[in-house]
């Protein structure tokens, strides 16, 4: 539409000059604010850090050029770091576990059963709420003491004494892992839900009449026709989860040791409470390039576009 | 199709919906008597329920404070992601010499989280001068780029047709925006608002890293901090994440329609 546009005013051209040099300012003047807005937070950031991890640098000290050394440092001399990549990508590998769950209830939610709508809003609930409070309610379910999870626990007969899951070296992480999952169950199911919901139903009873039982259908059907929808899930739960920060940090800190230490959090205290910018920003590059990784294989196993922006 | 038993199915759900509810309920519970901190086992009722503890968060700290504070970012996000985004989508779906550059820029950003520009962000804030400001917390969320492909796909499905008629009826560019695009736009506005003011809302880490002096707190920022010395021993923590939640739970009850779609668009654009 729009090009077949712009070729009649190209086939005009005496009067268009002018008009056309408007055309372009408009247009550029409208772009520019947000242009200015993701090079200043986006890209420069981006170049800034690249350089920072070749420099030894602090907010005092005048930046000197050290070649790989902050990298060095990084891979063979800092176990936190080893922790932090291990506990991120264990999130990472975490994420299908949710969307499992959220597969299994957006089957449920799909059929034609009352008060779905219902039960499509309380389990989306969580989804857009303050990942603070989420996380503070949840490190209080989790308590060793007046624990929720504990108490029921107990009552059940499940454990003896009660388990310090946030003070746990084997439970933080877990804990922690439980809690996203939590949080991000209900947009897993609504995208998936979006995802059943454009599958033609006359697949499913030609299927049918072919003699398929429901077990076949759904293997043979509903999991390929899903699979943009599930990576989709996979790749944006992942990068919600790798960053998400607040959870985190408000529920155990890193802690116990560094149990739950993931890249972000470390790379805010390198950054901000041992005043380590150089240092960060290395360790930031390799987050970075751990993140454009994981979506690109994603992205290449769904067959190349989960996650992808439909430009036209 | 055949019919099938419609209880285990109720059952499940049921199920799902308790886990996901109950965390809401004990919080509330606790909120309001406080009790089973102290006892054990704790009770399933509120015994005695008083709002003692939301008069403890009033006066404990500056919550209006921080209300204010995160009211004024999130308008100023709002603000500018509506009038910044609809600008940038409605030049897109224009032709001009550079789009594909633009586009790719654009693409290209999009893969670039915002955790990973924490340390460049800082400093460029405060090159900027504008750590701890309210400027300064709002301006990384100024424009955002799947909200710039929401307004596109919305004027673009703007028929060509009313275009035309309106440019032939005399009306000049910015006419057409304002009197044309943006009224059949509603709905990628209603998205825009959404995103900016959940993400603005919620948004913790910038707070924390942008702001120094305890005015310029924003809620997440209080609640955290109220956290870490209150050491989860009253029920004033607890009411005062009731108090934090309770806005973007009632907005989104209301709004619900709006949230899932604008949420679910936001994502599956990107």
């Amino acid at each position: 539409m729009v090009m077949v546009v712009s070729e009649t005013a190209m086939s005009r051209p005496h009067f268009k000059v002018r008009k056309s040099t408007r055309r372009a300012v408009l247009i550029w003047s409208f772009l520019a604010p947000s242009i200015l807005i993701f090079f200043l937070y986006r890209i420069l950031p981006l170049g800034w850090n690249v350089l920072l991890s070749f420099q030894a640098w602090s907010p005092l000290k005048p930046a000197v050029f050290i070649g790989l050394e902050n990298y060095r440092e990084m891979f063979f001399d800092d176990e936190v770091f080893w922790q932090a990549l291990w506990n991120t990508l264990g999130i990472i590998g975490s994420a299908p576990i949710g969307i499992a769950i959220a597969l299994g209830l957006a089957l449920l939610v799909n059929s034609d059963i009352r008060g779905r709508d219902i039960y499509r809003t309380l389990i989306f609930l969580s989804y857009p709420l303050m990942t603070v409070a989420v996380a503070i309610i949840w490190r209080w379910m989790f308590d060793e003491r007046v624990g929720l999870i504990n108490y029921v626990a107990r009552m059940l007969d499940l454990v003896d004494k009660p388990i310090p899951f946030l003070n746990s070296f084997t439970w933080a992480l877990p804990s922690v892992i439980a809690a996203n999952i939590w949080q991000m169950l209900g947009f897993y199911m609504i995208i998936i839900l979006t995802g059943l919901q454009n599958i033609p139903g006359n697949l499913y009873e030609a299927a049918a009449i072919d003699g398929a039982n429901a077990f076949r259908r759904f293997l043979r059907i509903t999991l390929p026709l899903l699979k943009p929808s599930i990576f989709l899930c996979f790749v944006i739960g992942m990068l919600n989860s790798v960053t998400s920060f607040d959870l985190v940090y408000v529920m155990t800190a890193g802690g116990p040791g560094h149990a739950t230490e993931i890249l972000v959090t470390y790379i805010y205290k390198l950054g901000f409470t041992q005043t380590r910018f150089d240092y960060a920003a290395a360790v930031t590059v390799v987050f970075f390039l751990l993140l454009l990784g994981v979506t690109w294989t994603a992205n290449r196993l769904s067959g190349g576009n989960a996650g992808a922006v439909e430009i036209d | 199709m055949k019919k099938y038993p419609r209880w285990p199915i109720h059952l499940a759900l049921l199920a799902a919906s308790f886990v996901m509810l109950v965390p809401f309920y004990w919080v509330l519970k606790t909120s309001v008597s406080g009790e089973n901190i102290f006892s054990y086992p704790p009770n399933i009722i509120p015994r005695d329920p008083n709002p003692f503890y939301y008069v403890d968060v009033w006066y404990a700290i500056p919550f209006a404070r921080f209300f204010l504070n995160s009211v004024i970012v999130s308008v100023m996000t709002i603000a500018a992601n509506v009038v910044l985004n609809a600008m940038a989508g409605y030049s897109l779906t224009q032709s001009f010499r550079g789009k594909s550059v633009v586009l790719m820029l654009l693409l290209s950003c999009m893969m670039i989280p915002f955790q990973t520009t924490i340390i460049p962000a800082y400093l460029i804030t405060g090159k900027l001068g504008l750590l701890d400001s309210y400027l300064g917390l709002a301006l990384p969320l100024f424009s955002t780029i799947i909200c710039i492909f929401v307004f596109k796909a919305s004027f673009d499905a703007v028929p060509r047709s009313l275009i035309d008629a309106a440019k032939i009826d005399g009306l000049s560019e910015w006419k057409i925006i304002w009197k044309v695009m943006m009224p059949l736009a509603t709905s990628a506005m209603a998205t825009n608002v959404i995103l900016s003011f959940i993400w603005s809302w919620n948004n913790f880490m910038w707070p924390l890293i942008a702001t120094r002096s305890a005015d310029m707190q924003t809620l997440p920022l209080g609640l955290a901090r109220f956290m870490s010395y209150q050491e989860d021993s009253t029920g004033a923590l607890y009411a005062f994440c009731i108090m934090v939640l309770a806005p973007g739970i009632l907005l989104f009850l209301l709004a619900q329609r709006e949230f899932v779609q604008g949420l679910t668009s936001g994502a599956a654009k990107g």
